[in-house]
């Protein structure tokens, strides 16, 4: 195992890091600078928030215009009477 | 759960068979949710029409092809994703092509190592529903990226696609797709940083 990671190669590998996609040894060696450097942990925590938080994004419903569900009916109606 | 299947393979046979009540049911069912998840790749709300439109019609014309045995929405919804990044595509602007993107990471000394104090921040995902003023903060913010940052971003974060399909579905290189959505979060990340800021 090599000497300790710099803050600029830990912010290289934070989307990797993340999504749990490093070897044991480069993890590792993420955890320990970490472990020492409060100010990465601050900006990771910030980081992986978000990208948690765009994930409440997912599958919301959004109000759509009335007209538009209707016209939409009409238009598929006829696309399919067409075939 | 037999209830649904019987809906499910109701709603398929239906559409095959082009009938009307089956298709006012259908757009009823899906459109909602389906405007919600193309708005995550344009807020313009005429393009979001027309790439509705245009996903529905796709679904009604690709049904012969759906695997009977699978869930209808995830197929359908897939669609609409790919319809979607297709159709912004091809519709960018030269001037949206042209939108420089500056990195908004944070300042490192020569020898690599964090220049300022980072503010400290972590949200909770299960409060930001309940705060739609900050919602609406983060939502602005993914419509401000340029596309080439957008479809990646809403790709991995929102949708939570898998790096390969995502290099797969944008045609680019799986580095490049990791290098964009990395770019993206600390885009995101400096926004929601300052919009806090200010709350504090």
């Amino acid at each position: 195992m090599s000497g300790m990671l710099k803050c600029k190669e830990c912010f290289d590998l934070l989307m990797d890091y993340l999504d749990h996609n490093l070897d044991t040894d480069t993890r590792g060696r993420l955890d320990a600078h970490f472990a020492a450097c409060p100010p990465c942990v601050n900006f990771l925590e910030s980081y992986q928030s978000c990208s948690e938080v765009a994930q409440q994004l997912r599958d919301q419903s959004a109000e759509i215009p009335q007209e538009l569900e209707g016209r939409l009916k009409a238009f598929l109606r006829e696309e399919v009477a067409r075939g | 759960m037999k209830t649904k299947e019987f809906q499910q393979n109701e709603v398929i046979q239906g559409i095959k068979e082009g009938n009307p009540e089956v298709i006012d049911d259908f757009v009823q069912r899906f459109s909602r949710p389906l405007f919600g998840v193309i708005l995550n790749y344009t807020k313009n709300p005429s393009d979001a029409e027309e790439i509705l439109q245009d996903s529905l019609v796709r679904v009604i014309r690709k049904i012969d092809t759906f695997r009977e045995e699978s869930a209808l929405w995830p197929w359908i919804k897939r669609i609409a994703v790919n319809n979607s990044i297709m159709w912004l595509r091809k519709h960018r602007t030269a001037r949206q092509r042209e939108v420089q993107f500056e990195d908004s990471g944070p300042q490192f000394s020569e020898d690599g190592y964090l220049q300022d104090s980072v503010f400290r921040w972590a949200l909770d995902p299960e409060d930001v529903m309940l705060n739609q003023e900050l919602a609406g903060q983060l939502y602005d913010a993914i419509q401000s990226l340029p596309f080439e940052y957008r479809a990646p971003l809403v790709l991995k974060d929102i949708e939570g696609y898998p790096i390969r399909q995502i290099a797969s579905l944008l045609e680019l290189k799986e580095a490049t797709a990791k290098t964009r959505i990395h770019r993206a979060r600390l885009f995101l990340r400096e926004n929601l940083a300052h919009y806090l800021e200010g709350k504090a």
